[in-house]
């Protein structure tokens, strides 16, 4: 009798499932560009940005000077557009070509993502760049480039 | 005249007078009071540390050195007659050698203190006497014992309240600096969570905009078109900072608009061919920074017309080593302000129109340190002294009344706080700042202590 019992009880404890329950852990949806809380200082923004435009690095006493020439001016997005501008006036500076950008506008968008704010476009982003490009004829990579290298985020790490 | 037509005629001029009211960048409605005394002000900070014995005393050498000479080196804003002897404060005689041989010529026919009020005896009365302190008192009303350089003041200042209070646009309000060291670019707004850069006032110091390191890194950019450059670079821009506002994270700008961002690249962009050409506005004499400076703040005056603007000097803090450089520099920043005030009556909209106040931001000490100059003569510093507490302020335009002399030594009358309860004044916005409840205990408009 005992031993029909215990037979029963294998067989059903063998017969048994286990139940895994899957869950899973909250999590915090950020966007992209969560991650750049600090402001760079302006040493930091204006190396990084003489170093997108020209691709090398600009020199100590030139450093200085254009640390100077910024602090000059109170409104610092007026004060960085005309650093830019001036770059902008110089044979040296290094940009992506009008045709390159035409012919592959989805590659120079998602490179100049890369280039200044170190991250891909979201596929929204994409979309609203790709637009624009196509509902603006005359908009040139110098436009974005502009843009990229005088917006917020470029200016947070 | 009959009744209807006096009663329409008295509410034009009642609307004249008090202005509509309008919606302030704070929600709240202001309606101007009819108390306005000008549209602009003019604040120069005499700074660098200004002794009460070589200016309003009028004592040249006989209150500091050995040599008995007395007389007056700030003829263009002092009434008093010049020294007759051991002249050292004008230009150089290089021919023969002599330093600061020949006085700078006046300006002015009459003396700014017979055209306007001057308080001989005001006093610094809180804190030490550091240029900072005494720079930061002057824009914001409040004394800061404790504030180190490179701090913002945290009380708001002058170009907060009025930008919160009266509608002001940042170019409306102006901090024009003799340089950037220390404190000065921060003079232009609050660290005050209240105020701040929403509300803050453009600066510049434009003897480095426009000098070396503006030359090499601003001058001759590209003139993107305001409208077609600029509109797609706004866009996209304005797209991409979209995405990262949210996060409260940006470029620390001053809320100029487009239009006034638009204005002040254009300001720079003239600024540098005028420099280019030699076409700047320059005091007669202008062989310092401080006179330099107020040419460009000329400049600034014609092309904005500011309703605030703040001008700072620096070059008397020679005194700490060199007290004829001293004597030289206190000649030239009378020359300068003369010169500025000048000017002012030769722009449109700010002729007639505009007070300007100047106090020095402290004193100096009464007793020497032990650095004697070329001419043999001991030099000053400015700690905490009674003396490096003594200063004046002198203030003229419309509505100031003329050849009048507010306390003395014995009766002083005054405080370095006063500068912005007496601006709000004259824009009819006092008790609204002094409700704010952030100026200094003494500080006070200097009409109600006339």
């Amino acid at each position: 009798m005992l031993g029909a019992v215990c037979a029963i009880m294998l067989t059903f404890s063998n017969c048994q499932k286990d139940f895994y329950v899957y869950e899973i852990e909250d999590q915090t949806i950020l966007p992209v560009n969560s991650q750049k809380i600090k402001p760079k200082s302006v040493p930091q923004y204006i190396s990084i940005l003489y170093t997108n435009f020209f691709q090398k690095a600009i020199s100590p006493n030139s450093m200085l000077q254009a640390q100077q020439a910024i602090e000059s001016i109170g409104d610092k997005q007026v004060a960085f557009d005309i650093l830019l501008s001036k770059y902008m006036n110089d044979s040296r500076v290094i940009l992506p070509s009008l045709e390159s950008m035409q012919k592959d506008p989805e590659a120079f968008i998602r490179n100049t993502y890369r280039r200044f704010l170190v991250r891909e476009p979201t596929e929204a982003e994409l979309n609203w760049m790709l637009n624009y490009i196509k509902s603006r004829p005359n908009v040139t990579p110098e436009h974005f480039y502009f843009a990229f290298g005088t917006c917020n985020e470029h200016f947070h790490y | 005249m009959d009744r209807r037509k006096f009663i329409k005629k008295s509410a034009l001029a009642a609307a004249g007078t008090i202005g509509v009211p309008y919606l302030l960048p704070s929600g709240l409605l202001f309606a101007r009071q009819s108390s306005m005394k000008a549209q602009h002000v003019v604040f120069v900070q005499f700074a660098g540390g200004l002794r009460h014995q070589e200016s309003v005393l009028q004592l040249y050498l006989s209150g500091s050195q050995t040599e008995k000479v007395e007389g007056n080196i700030m003829y263009n804003l002092l009434d008093g007659k010049p020294p007759e002897d051991k002249i050292a404060y004008g230009t150089d005689d290089k021919q023969n050698n002599i330093v600061g041989a020949f006085p700078i010529n006046p300006i002015l026919q009459t003396p700014l203190q017979r055209q306007g009020v001057l308080f001989p005896e005001v006093r610094f009365s809180k804190g030490g006497a550091g240029h900072f302190n005494g720079l930061s008192t002057g824009v914001s009303g409040n004394y800061y014992t404790t504030a180190g350089l490179r701090q913002r003041t945290a009380s708001p200042t002058i170009f907060e309240y009025m930008r919160k209070h009266a509608g002001f646009k940042a170019t409306d309000c102006w901090s024009i600096g003799q340089s950037i060291i220390g404190s000065r670019p921060l003079l232009n707004y609050s660290a005050h969570e209240d105020y701040g850069r929403r509300y803050g006032g453009n600066f510049i110091a434009p003897t480095i905009t426009f000098g070396e390191p503006g030359q090499q890194h601003f001058m001759d950019f590209k003139n993107y078109h305001p409208d077609t450059d600029y509109g797609m670079i706004r866009e996209v821009r304005g797209f991409l900072n979209k995405n990262f506002a949210t996060q409260g994270l940006e470029i620390p700008h001053l809320y100029n608009t487009p239009e006034e961002e638009n204005s002040i690249r254009e300001f720079v962009r003239v600024t540098f061919e005028k420099v280019k050409e030699g076409r700047l506005t320059l005091p007669p004499v202008n062989d310092n920074g401080d006179l330099k400076t107020l040419g460009y703040a000329v400049e600034v005056l014609r092309w904005f017309k500011p309703k605030v603007s703040v001008v700072d000097l620096s070059a008397i803090d020679v005194c700490h080593g060199n007290f004829t450089g001293y004597l030289k520099n206190v000649h030239r920043a009378d020359h300068g302000i003369a010169f500025l005030w000048k000017e002012i009556q030769s722009i449109p909209g700010m002729k007639d129109n505009t007070i300007m106040i100047v106090m020095p931001e402290h004193g100096r000490d009464l007793e020497p340190n032990s650095i004697k100059d070329l001419n043999d003569w001991v030099s000053f510093d400015h700690s905490g002294s009674p003396n490096a507490r003594r200063m004046f302020t002198l203030m003229v335009g419309p509505g100031v009344d003329a050849n009048l002399k507010v306390g003395s030594e014995t009766n002083p009358v005054g405080d370095a706080a006063d500068i912005v309860p007496t601006i709000a004044d004259i824009f009819g916005l006092k008790d609204k700042v002094y409700s704010a409840g952030l100026l200094d205990g003494n500080a006070r408009s200097l009409f109600d202590r006339m």
